[in-house]
């Protein structure tokens, strides 16, 4: 009940009793009086009337007053003093109480807050020591959460219903899959938006991501190993993800300590590459075999024949003649063809990576320092251009070479000249005195690269010729005649676009992409209601509008939401997207939330973003403040889109109202600073929706502490609000 | 009267010796170098043998070798396949379509001449 009608409730009491006991009061007394006095009383009051009268009012006043000084002294402070106790121990220890009221009623607030104080105190002191504890077995568990997000394979854990647990970068860029939404915006047509199609993430179900036919025929076979008693319980599958590529799926079951099924795990490598070298080479090896065989028929039949028929005719035996020539061409050809074919696809798995020549000298110049004790001077250059290297590779090469040079010539200094010269970079390596002898040079072509235990298991030609190089010895017409050997590399003009690999940096906190916690989760069951809060998952989203009347009109022009999973909010998983609403934005509704006519031109329009918010929020409850409000934003737009929300919702408006009654304000704002929380991005969707979750995450304990524990609970005792009565 | 026997390939380097080598040995040879021109000379030169090239253009002669079955009268005539590929698979699917032997190139001349020989023999 409201706090006022307790109050006014309180005062029709309080006057019952006292109106009840002066009636009795004044009956026993006239009981007790002679007539005369009773005689004298009456003409007494009707004299005085308006004197007694008077007098009984005020006396009433003054006991109304009374009470009610009395209750917003003692009573009402008291009521809020309980909340605001609750709040400090459950929720925000910062939280300081601010109350007036009686100087016993103060008396008691300074001491709470001083209680409050030193709580604070040593519950900082408390988790300052935890936090150094557990210090070091999260950097472990970093390391090791990093490594997994780093890996080249995909990683995916799934619990026993499928649902995602675990899983890594590579992962989620093999199975999410973008989709082109057409800017629907006349302006803007023919633009093109990427955005998600397929959302990948914690708490989603495999199934929506790989085609549930193969991991249940996956989890059959790994079942079926088991009985058997198979050493190798894995079952592999094979999947085509986004942009065509094959993807070969390792399916491992993982079990409990008591043997049980508790999910498996998904290994997911990209073969297309393999397989396309693999049937390559393939080609190549039955193309050769063919070719070797047919020409080889003809020479072998043609030779035997001329052998067997020793009178065959002139013309005859010039025909044969020529077919053998031919064909040993042909072979001759086939061979070189061949060769450099397969030659080029091993390459392909020799990767040279593009980088600018002068970067490749200076590793030259500091190992042949480090590693023969060479000094190189860079002389003059205007080779800025890009090469194709492995670098490790092409600088043990050159390393090697100069060190042969200087055993060959005894020269210990050389100096480097970088020119570019058509589609080529020459890297000169330039001494004083004789010039390397081109047949030396070409000896040392066949030799192993290595410096004592360090090495290369490759020729120094292999790895010129890998790098499409040319190494030659020169000698300069010049009259101070130098000597040098010069490197041929082929430039880049274009340099590629290369996929760009984040420097990978140890997260401070738990990671976000995975919680153990989450093989006991409920799956998709009918009896969500019956779920606790804490076990669900859910979307926090809020929508901006270009005003507050859905049915007058008003468009949704952003609309933000981030996953809620295990009580934790995934930043990970957000959804942030402007739309274009194809009206004009007021300006009182832009001075709230900051977004322009210009921005949301050439976004898209609600009919492309609500599918694919549809789709973010599948299996999840939904969450918001005020939700009446964006509810009825997306209900409008059921009609034209297509699109039904049918997902459970609960309102933090609501919730707020049932843990704090007795406060006055509940927006967002007010609620977040009586919780401690600091909203980034005030008034826009997405900033909003991440400080709606928080403030989710801190009422599930204050609903707890009321006894309300599952999501039909929660929805209850939302209804029975004042607010839940308020319709849009 | 002598055997008549179509040598199907459309290697010419490869039917020149062998064309030479049946002539040799007394038969009578037609050439055709694709699996069309194999089926027309089957109507109408009626071989009694034929060495069937397996990769042709066009029509290959697994395909040439299913017509020719397909034909009432083809239990007179012989066929073995000459194969570039050496796979077994191949040689196993031409001999459930009717093949009477095959010859894996590079083969010797003596081969080629003794299989002939021995298949027309049987007829």
């Amino acid at each position: 009940m409201k706090i006022k009608n307790k109050f006014w409730l309180f005062v029709a009491a309080s006057l019952f009793v006292v109106v009840a006991l002066s009636t009795v009061l004044a009956y026993l007394f006239w009981q007790s009086l002679t007539p005369t006095e009773k005689n004298f009383i009456t003409l007494f009051n009707k004299e005085n009337f308006i004197y007694v009268f008077a007098g009984g009012v005020l006396l009433l006043a003054c006991i109304g007053f009374g009470i009610d000084g009395l209750f917003h002294t003692y009573i009402i402070p008291i009521i809020k003093l309980t909340e605001d106790v609750t709040l400090l121990n459950e929720v925000n220890p910062s939280h300081r109480i601010k109350l007036e009221g009686s100087k016993e009623i103060n008396q008691l607030v300074s001491a709470i807050n001083e209680c409050a104080d030193r709580l604070q105190a040593s519950q900082i002191n408390i988790q300052q020591k935890i936090q150094l504890a557990k210090a070091e077995a999260e950097e472990e568990k970093n390391i090791l959460a990093t490594f997994l997000e780093e890996l080249p394979e995909g990683v995916v854990i799934c619990n026993a219903d499928g649902r995602l647990i675990l899983c890594n970068q590579q992962a989620k860029r093999f199975l999410s899959r973008e989709r082109q939404i057409p800017s629907d915006n006349s302006a803007d047509a023919g633009q093109q938006v990427n955005h998600m199609e397929r959302f990948v993430g914690l708490g989603r179900s495999i199934f929506s991501i790989i085609d549930e036919h193969l991991i249940v025929h996956a989890l059959d076979e790994i079942a079926s190993k088991i009985d058997r008693g198979e050493p190798n319980v894995a079952s592999y599958f094979v999947f085509v993800c986004q942009d065509e590529k094959l993807l070969r799926v390792e399916a491992v079951p993982i079990f409990n300590q008591q043997r049980e099924s508790t999910g498996f795990l998904l290994i997911l490598k990209d073969i297309t590459q393999q397989i396309e070298i693999d049937s390559h080479i393939n080609y190549l090896l039955e193309s050769l075999n063919r070719g070797i065989r047919s020409s080889l028929g003809s020479i072998r039949s043609t030779i035997e024949a001329i052998i067997d028929y020793p009178e065959m005719s002139l013309h005859q035996l010039g025909q044969f003649r020529s077919i053998i020539h031919q064909e040993s061409q042909q072979l001759n050809d086939l061979l070189n063809r061949t060769m450099s074919d397969y030659a080029f696809h091993i390459h392909s798995q020799w990767p040279l990576v593009q980088m600018p020549v002068m970067d490749l000298v200076q590793f030259l110049k500091n190992k042949a320092e480090e590693k023969i004790n060479v000094a190189i001077e860079l002389e003059r250059t205007n080779g800025i251009c890009l090469i194709k290297a492995d670098s490790y590779s092409l600088v043990m090469a050159l390393t090697f070479v100069l060190k042969k040079v200087t055993e060959a010539v005894g020269c210990q200094t050389y100096n480097c000249r970088v020119e570019k010269t058509g589609n080529f970079v020459n890297i000169d390596l330039m001494w004083e005195g004789d010039a390397l002898k081109i047949e030396t040079l070409r000896k040392w072509d066949h030799m192993m690269i290595a410096f004592g235990k360090e090495g290369f298991p490759l020729t120094l030609k292999e790895v010129v010729g890998h790098h499409k190089g040319e190494l030659w010895s020169y000698s300069s017409a010049a009259p101070d005649s130098q000597s040098y050997l010069r490197l041929f590399l082929p430039v880049i003009e274009k340099p590629e676009t290369i996929p760009l690999r984040d420097m990978t940096i140890l997260p401070e906190g738990r990671p976000e992409f995975y919680d153990f916690d989450l093989f006991n989760q409920p799956g998709q069951t009918p009896e969500l209601d019956n779920q606790r809060l804490t076990d669900l998952t859910y979307t926090v989203f809020d929508t901006e509008t270009t005003g507050l009347d859905p049915r007058g009109g008003d468009e949704i022009i952003a609309i933000g939401g981030i996953r809620l999973v295990n009580g934790r909010l995934l930043r990970a998983e957000q959804f942030s997207q402007l739309v274009d609403p194809e009206r004009l934005i007021p300006a009182e509704s832009m001075e709230i939330h900051g977004i322009s006519q210009e921005m949301v031109k050439g976004q898209p329009t609600i009919k492309s973003v609500l599918p694919i918010f549809h789709e973010f929020t599948k299996d999840s409850i939904l969450v918001a403040h005020n939700a009446a409000f964006d509810m009825r934003m997306l209900q409008v737009k059921e009609k034209s889109t297509g699109v039904r929300f049918i997902n459970p919702v609960l309102d933090t408006l609501l919730i707020s109202y049932v843990v704090h009654p007795a406060q006055d304000n509940h927006n967002l704002k007010a609620i977040a600073e009586r919780l401690g929380i600091n909203i980034y991005g005030r008034h826009t969707a997405l900033g909003d929706a991440i400080a709606t979750g928080e403030i989710f995450l801190r009422f599930i304990p204050l609903l707890a502490k009321k006894g309300i524990y599952t999501l039909k609970e929660t929805r209850i005792a939302c209804q029975k609000t004042f607010y839940a009565r308020k319709k849009y | 009267m002598a055997h008549k026997i179509l040598i199907v390939d459309d290697e010419p380097n490869i039917v020149v010796p062998l064309q030479f080598l049946m002539e040799q040995n007394g038969y009578a040879v037609m050439v055709a170098e694709s699996g069309e021109e194999a089926i027309e000379a089957y109507l109408k030169f009626k071989p009694d043998l034929i060495l069937l090239d397996i990769m042709l253009p066009g029509i290959d002669g697994f395909e040439v070798c299913q017509v020719i079955r397909l034909e009432p009268d083809w239990g007179k005539t012989r066929i073995i396949f000459l194969t570039a590929m050496g796979r077994e698979v191949d040689i196993a699917k031409g001999m459930v379509l009717g093949a009477d032997d095959y010859i894996t190139k590079p083969f010797s001349n003596a081969e080629v001449v003794k299989k002939v020989k021995d298949l027309l023999d049987k007829t």
